[in-house]
């Protein structure tokens, strides 16, 4: 880089050949033009000659070098970027007029501004000279508009030049030196990108090393008052005309290829004249054609055009980019000099006003005017390259990885809910405009610089008028902020809007490559400007600054911005990446590293082919993240496993992004009993997650399935079997209580035949009969379990095994069977069977069932003695107790008050509702007396001393149940009565077993679903080698093997609750949450995985806050990067 | 060399196009060749498309037209691939096998283009081409466009010599970063693609 500057610096005598960008050759020809000061504001195309003068004054202000390189240091060029334009084009002038050469530099639209400044001086007087560029994007490479800066020669009457090469340009811009201070006018340059950013032969030559006295004469025309501004216009035109002037245009209007045999002419101007000049060349074109450059196109060279147009050419082609500027004098000047021209410009073939030239566009112009062809001259192109350019995806530039930027627009992604809301967001110009693109689509308006906070308070008012005055948000960069947004934000104070403004305080002019403005001087000359207490003085109330990076933090202080009413400001304030301070931001002792096992893998399913219902919208996927930072309890889904194996990750996340629906859906992905499992699922998920990790499943299930409108909606289970390629074969399923029928679910879905055979006339097993009905919706469950009917299950009710079928018989007509009929019968105590009158006991299950069917016909106010305390012996005694309210009901179980096996809230409505539990007793003996009275006495079961006497009516027993299998021969039976395994029941083919009949499973509605569906599961290993196991089969064993888990009271009200009080996370498969809402230009996917690009990786670590799966984390490296190594 | 010689220059903003350009144009001038480079390179730190386009000779400007470029060095496969309606039948190319994948290919909107199909194609028509499927482990992926370089310098009818590259590299770039750039750049020139079995 030193080289470089003292290679500009250099003085040459004899010409010293080089190949340079346009831009280092208009700062080189500044510097041999001896200019004494700079005054820029950045912007592409023009940002390079300002960054050379930014070095130049760098390098020559460092006391090293004046002492080791005095002659390049010798006469220092003043360098400033000032706030905006206007301000550099008004200091430029000033400097002038302090008798010092000065140059001004910029953008196309930032002669906007400058105008004012440039539009009033020309009518006094400038000293020193004064040479404006301007430089003009054609095709908007990286500009708003691509408006014609030629117009401000004519508008403001100052020479304007207009260089077709950086050879030109150089030239020109030490021409416009000598003019300007010959006429004491300002003399703009006006470059467009391909002359600007074009590399070519450039001859440095002597540098002049005049020293001007800084001085200040009183003249009259400083001062600019209306009695003065006539006759000044008039003396300004003048100056138009004068000699120098004259001169110049003679020597800038040159024939760059002058037929011998010329019938065409063509007059062009800027880069047009390099695209014709090779063209020409390049197809020997030469004899027919004269070609007229104009290199100084304000004021118009009459008399040399006019010269080339009395040539009697055949036609005459005007070849300039954007407006036909140079084509309007020309035909002006035919028309005053009454000539016989055939003109041809804008309008002719192609040429429009708009966009860039190209060569192929130019060629194919030029071979119409002339009537040509070129086609011998051409190479021969690639065949049908069509079919690879169609398929290319776009790049669209994004911001950096790191970028502070992104980190802002992911926590107002987070806070402010724009999908829900008709918020609007006013951009403004720089890099953090990129956030209007995917996937972070953060703002809806981009107009001018400086252009977010007008459009915020003015959007704010035309709302107000029509009495909606919601608060609007602007967003701008901090350059941008001192550019023209400052202004604007007096305003918005002054008129009281309701506003938030967002500064994206990246500590640099980030977009046109790091430049320092008042926020961020970088510099000790310079004097830093604070912006919160600048703020503060304006009589802003709320002024927040935040650390984009503490995500969480931020969105608190968003939300407290976003709640105020009047003008609030939030600073997002983390530096540029490629500032020496991003080093504080990054962890360059680390990497970072994404699991791929975590990251958008199904943590549900091994069988990718099941059915999922969750919903893959990017949008929804906010909520988890957001409840990753401010959820109070944070679970992994693995803690809140399910039996039958149900997604809670997705049934949870689905509530919480309001999608009741799905998560009804999820559920029925894996069995029927959406309803049926919110009210009485004996909640394993919960109970064995620790009890603070608790997140309620079980209430959740309750009230999604409450939506009567969701719970109706079968459509997508019966598709998914009606639409299952058929597997051609039938299985047979003995019972249909909850078991029976999760198999069939099941199986059908698989695309096998399945006929249910069932003994009662309904389906539904102890579901229907022996859960009492206050417990649960019965229609809602007959309706769930119907289902399978559409689905293609076929029933056959009041079928009775042993009486109505055999096994033999199924296993002629099935390819496989269920057998899945329960143990239907209750146990009894033969205490009471020999001593009690049939009419005075019956078993829970009889109880229950005839409870249920409202068959009871027991006396009331009786004194009813229940013997057992599991689930059946509460819902008996609940059952007994609402039969009646004048009933006594009393309950004695062998265990204590802790150890009680049923459900804790069964327990505690059990007690709320009058039931008396004698807990540690057991019934040592009992008489029943002629009267009917049954006088029992109770003993500790601890102690075995006596305890109490109950005097009942009736006596309950409701100690468990054991199986009926009388129909059944040669049967491993454990000691419960329970089939042992699959192999015992026929020998010539597996039989396989479900629900409370097998052996060691569960007893419960979840236990009998999921070894329902392990049935399913061992029929398709069996009848199409099915590769994978039961899904469930961790829950389910740990379920059996620890059948009463935790002591809980679930909160079965119909109460909601704050469900953002939690966070359920595991990885899934539809998660691209990074992708999707982030967008990191170092997270690649590959293979449907995020991988981290090391080389572009910054190390901010932000994507590891912005997993909802903890994914990705830190990982230590033995060699630290060095942070050029870094950001490179 | 022909008369007027045109190399592209493609990729992604940070792989050092301009560095690479300006290695050649230093090398064009030390060969007293007249040279004129366009540039794009507006959002370049912004991760959007660079190109560089370098012309050689008398009246030719660094800008390129439909089947005008001679040569085209690649630093990006898709990149590369963009780049095909400025080839003819008598173009060179070499690219690496170096992906930055576009975000739209992330958020699986579009896919990643078969650079094999791409190779073959180039082939098919005549194209003289070179397809660094894997570079050396050793190289720095910052240095690859110096080492695809060097490789491109003994590519038919190139029109830069390697001597004059290498005192290119000398008169740019300094301090320890001058030898790994002659490093990588002599190990482009010793390369031998082994073509792998199908």
């Amino acid at each position: 880089m030193i080289e470089r500057i003292k290679k500009i610096l250099t003085s040459y005598t004899s010409p010293h050949q080089t190949c340079v960008m346009g831009n280092e050759g208009i700062a080189r020809a500044a510097i041999e033009a001896g200019v004494n000061g700079v005054f820029s504001y950045p912007g592409t195309p023009s940002t390079e000659i300002s960054e050379i003068f930014k070095l130049v004054n760098h390098f020559q202000t460092d006391k090293n070098n004046t002492d080791k390189y005095p002659e390049l240091t010798s006469n220092p060029t003043y360098f400033e970027y000032s706030i905006n334009e206007k301000i550099a084009m008004e200091k430029a002038i000033a400097f002038s007029i302090g008798n010092k050469s000065a140059m001004c530099v910029m953008k196309n639209v930032g002669m906007n501004i400058a105008s004012d400044a440039l539009m009033s001086v020309t009518y006094q007087t400038i000293i020193a000279p004064l040479v404006i560029v301007v430089c003009d994007d054609p095709g908007c490479h990286s500009s708003s508009n691509e408006q014609d800066s030629r117009y401000w020669g004519p508008m403001a009457s100052v020479p304007v030049f207009n260089p077709a090469t950086p050879h030109e340009a150089f030239v020109m811009i030490k021409q416009a030196f000598e003019l300007s201070g010959k006429i004491k006018l300002p003399v703009i340059i006006r470059t467009t990108t391909r002359v600007s950013h074009s590399r070519g032969m450039i001859d440095y030559g002597a540098i002049n090393h005049e020293n001007r006295e800084a001085k200040f004469d009183r003249l009259p025309e400083h001062i600019n008052i209306p009695a003065r501004t006539a006759s000044a216009h008039a003396r300004l035109l003048e100056k138009l005309k004068s000699e120098p002037l004259l001169a110049l245009l003679k020597q800038n209007s040159k024939i760059v290829i002058q037929g011998s045999q010329a019938k065409f002419g063509i007059i062009s101007s800027g880069v047009a004249t390099a695209y014709v000049t090779e063209i020409l060349h390049k197809n020997n074109f030469l004899t027919e054609v004269s070609v007229l450059d104009l290199g100084l196109v304000h004021p118009f060279p009459e008399k040399e055009v006019l010269h080339f147009l009395n040539q009697n050419f055949e036609k005459v082609l005007v070849l300039e980019e954007l407006d036909a500027f140079v084509e309007s004098s020309v035909r002006n000047l035919v028309q005053k000099n009454n000539l016989e021209v055939n003109m041809l410009g804008k309008g002719f073939s192609e040429l429009t006003a708009t966009g860039e030239f190209s060569i192929d566009l130019l060629s194919r112009v030029l071979e119409i005017f002339a009537d040509t062809s070129f086609e011998k001259n051409k190479n021969i192109p690639l065949e049908k390259f069509e079919n690879f350019l169609d398929k290319l995806p776009p790049r669209p530039p994004t911001l950096c990885s790191g970028c502070p930027h992104r980190a802002t627009f992911y926590l107002l992604k987070l806070a402010i809910p724009r999908e829900q809301s008709e918020l609007i967001m006013c951009g403004d110009i720089g890099c953090f405009g990129l956030g209007a693109l995917p996937p972070l689509k953060m703002i809806d308006t981009i107009n001018h610089m400086g252009m977010s906070i007008s459009m915020a308070q003015g959007l704010y008012e035309s709302f107000n008028t029509s009495d909606k005055g919601k608060k609007v948000v602007a967003l701008l960069g901090d350059g941008t902020f001192f550019h023209s947004g400052l202004t604007s934000l007096v305003n918005a104070v002054y008129t009281r809007a309701n506003i938030l403004v967002i500064i994206f305080d990246n500590r640099t002019t980030g977009m046109t490559g790091h430049q320092p403005h008042p926020g961020a001087s970088r510099a000790a000359k310079y004097h830093e400007i604070d912006i919160p207490p600048l703020l503060k003085g304006m009589g802003i109330e709320v002024v927040e600054t935040i650390n984009p990076f503490n995500v969480s933090e931020s969105i608190s202080k968003v939300n407290k911005a976003m709640s105020h009413h009047g003008v609030s400001v939030l600073v997002s304030k983390a530096p540029c990446i490629f500032l020496p301070e991003f080093k504080d931001v990054m962890n360059t002792k680390m990497r970072i590293v994404v699991d791929p096992s975590r990251c958008n893998t199904c943590e549900n399913h091994n069988d990718t082919s099941l059915s999922c219902s969750r919903c893959e919208a990017p949008k929804n996927n906010l909520s988890r993240a957001k409840a990753k930072l401010f959820a109070e309890i944070s679970v992994p889904g693995s803690d809140l496993l399910c039996p039958a194996n149900i997604c809670n990750h997705g049934f949870f996340n689905s509530i919480l992004e309001g999608d009741g629906k799905s998560a009804v859906e999820i559920i029925r992905d894996k069995m029927l009993f959406a309803r049926t499992c919110g009210d009485i699922c004996h909640r394993p998920c919960e109970l064995f997650a620790k009890e603070k990790n608790v997140i309620p499943i079980k209430k959740l299930k309750h009230l999604v399935s409450a939506n009567e409108e969701h719970f109706r909606d079968f459509s997508s289970p019966v598709n998914r079997a009606l639409e299952a390629p058929k597997k051609n074969k039938s299985v047979a399923v003995i019972g249909a209580g909850p078991a029976g029928l999760s198999a069939a679910y099941d199986l059908i879905q698989s695309g096998y035949e399945v006929t249910i055979f069932e003994k009662e006339n309904k389906a539904g097993g102890m579901v229907t009969f022996a859960i009492p009905y206050f417990r649960m919706d019965k229609t809602g469950f007959d309706y769930e379990s119907m289902q399978l009917e559409k689905m293609g299950v076929k029933f056959a009710f009041n079928t009775v095994l042993g009486r109505d079928f055999t096994i033999a018989k199924l296993n002629q007509e099935f390819d496989s069977i269920v057998l899945a009929i329960g143990m239907s019968k209750s146990k009894t105590l033969d205490l009471i069977e020999t001593n009690v009158p049939a009419s005075k006991r019956m078993d829970a299950l009889s109880f229950l069932k005839s409870y249920n069917q409202k068959e009871t016909v027991w006396v009331e106010g009786a004194v009813i003695l229940i013997i057992g305390g599991g689930n059946s012996a509460i819902d008996t005694a609940r059952s007994a107790k609402k039969l009646s309210s004048k009933n006594r009901v009393i309950i004695s179980c062998v265990e204590t008050a802790e150890k009680i096996p049923a459900f804790a809230e069964e327990v505690k409505h059990a007690i709320e509702e009058g039931v008396e539990i004698i807990y540690d007793s057991y019934l040592e003996s009992l008489s029943a007396k002629k009267n009917g009275e049954i006088k029992s006495n109770l003993h500790s079961f601890s102690s075995k001393k006596f305890l109490v006497p109950v005097e009942c009516d009736y006596i309950i027993t409701a100690i468990g149940q054991t199986s009926d299998l009388s129909a059944l021969e040669n049967l491993n039976k454990d000691e419960n009565g329970r089939v042992e395994n699959t192999e015992s029941v026929s020998k010539s083919q597996p039989v396989f077993i479900a629900g409370d009949i097998r052996s060691g499973n569960h007893m419960s509605v979840i236990g009998a679903i999921a070894s329902g569906k392990k049935a399913a599961i061992e029929v398709r290993k069996l009848l199409e080698n099915y590769p994978f196991e039961f899904e469930g089969a961790i829950a389910l064993e740990r379920l059996n093997s620890n059948p009463t888990p935790a002591k809980r009271v679930h909160d079965d009200s119909d109460d909601g609750f704050d469900i953002e009080r939690y966070n359920l996370f595991q990885s899934c498969k539809k998660c691209n949450h990074c992708i999707d809402n982030f967008g990191c230009p170092a997270m690649v996917k590959v293979n449907g995985k995020v991988e981290i690009n090391t080389n572009r990786c910054t190390l901010c670590g932000l994507c590891i806050d912005v997993c909802p799966n903890n994914a990705i984390k830190w990982e230590e490296v033995k060699e630290e990067k060095t942070i050029a190594e870094i950001v490179r | 060399m022909k008369k007027n010689y045109k190399i592209l220059i493609a990729g992604v903003g940070g792989q050092g196009i301009v560095f690479l350009s300006n290695i050649m144009v230093e090398a064009a001038v030390l060969s007293n060749l007249p040279v004129s480079v366009s540039e794009i390179h507006g959002l370049s730190q912004r991760g959007g498309v660079v190109t560089s386009s370098i012309g050689l000779g008398e009246y030719c400007t660094g800008f390129i037209g439909l089947a005008s470029v001679d040569f085209l060095i690649g630093l990006e496969p898709l990149e590369t691939q963009r780049c095909i309606p400025y080839l003819h039948k008598q173009s060179g190319v070499i690219f690496g096998n170096y992906r930055v994948q576009p975000y739209a290919v992330n958020a699986e909107t579009a896919q990643y283009p078969e650079v094999n199909l791409f190779v073959n194609y180039l082939k098919q028509q005549g194209v003289d081409i070179v397809y660094i499927e894997d570079f050396p482990p050793t190289i720095d992926y910052v240095l690859y466009n110096i080492f695809l370089l060097g490789r491109a310098t003994r590519m038919n009818d190139f029109p830069i010599k390697a001597d004059k590259i290498i005192e290119a590299i000398n008169n740019t770039v300094r301090g320890p970063n001058n030898k790994k750039s002659l490093a990588a750049f002599s190990m482009g020139i010793d390369f031998e693609t082994v073509p792998k079995l199908a």
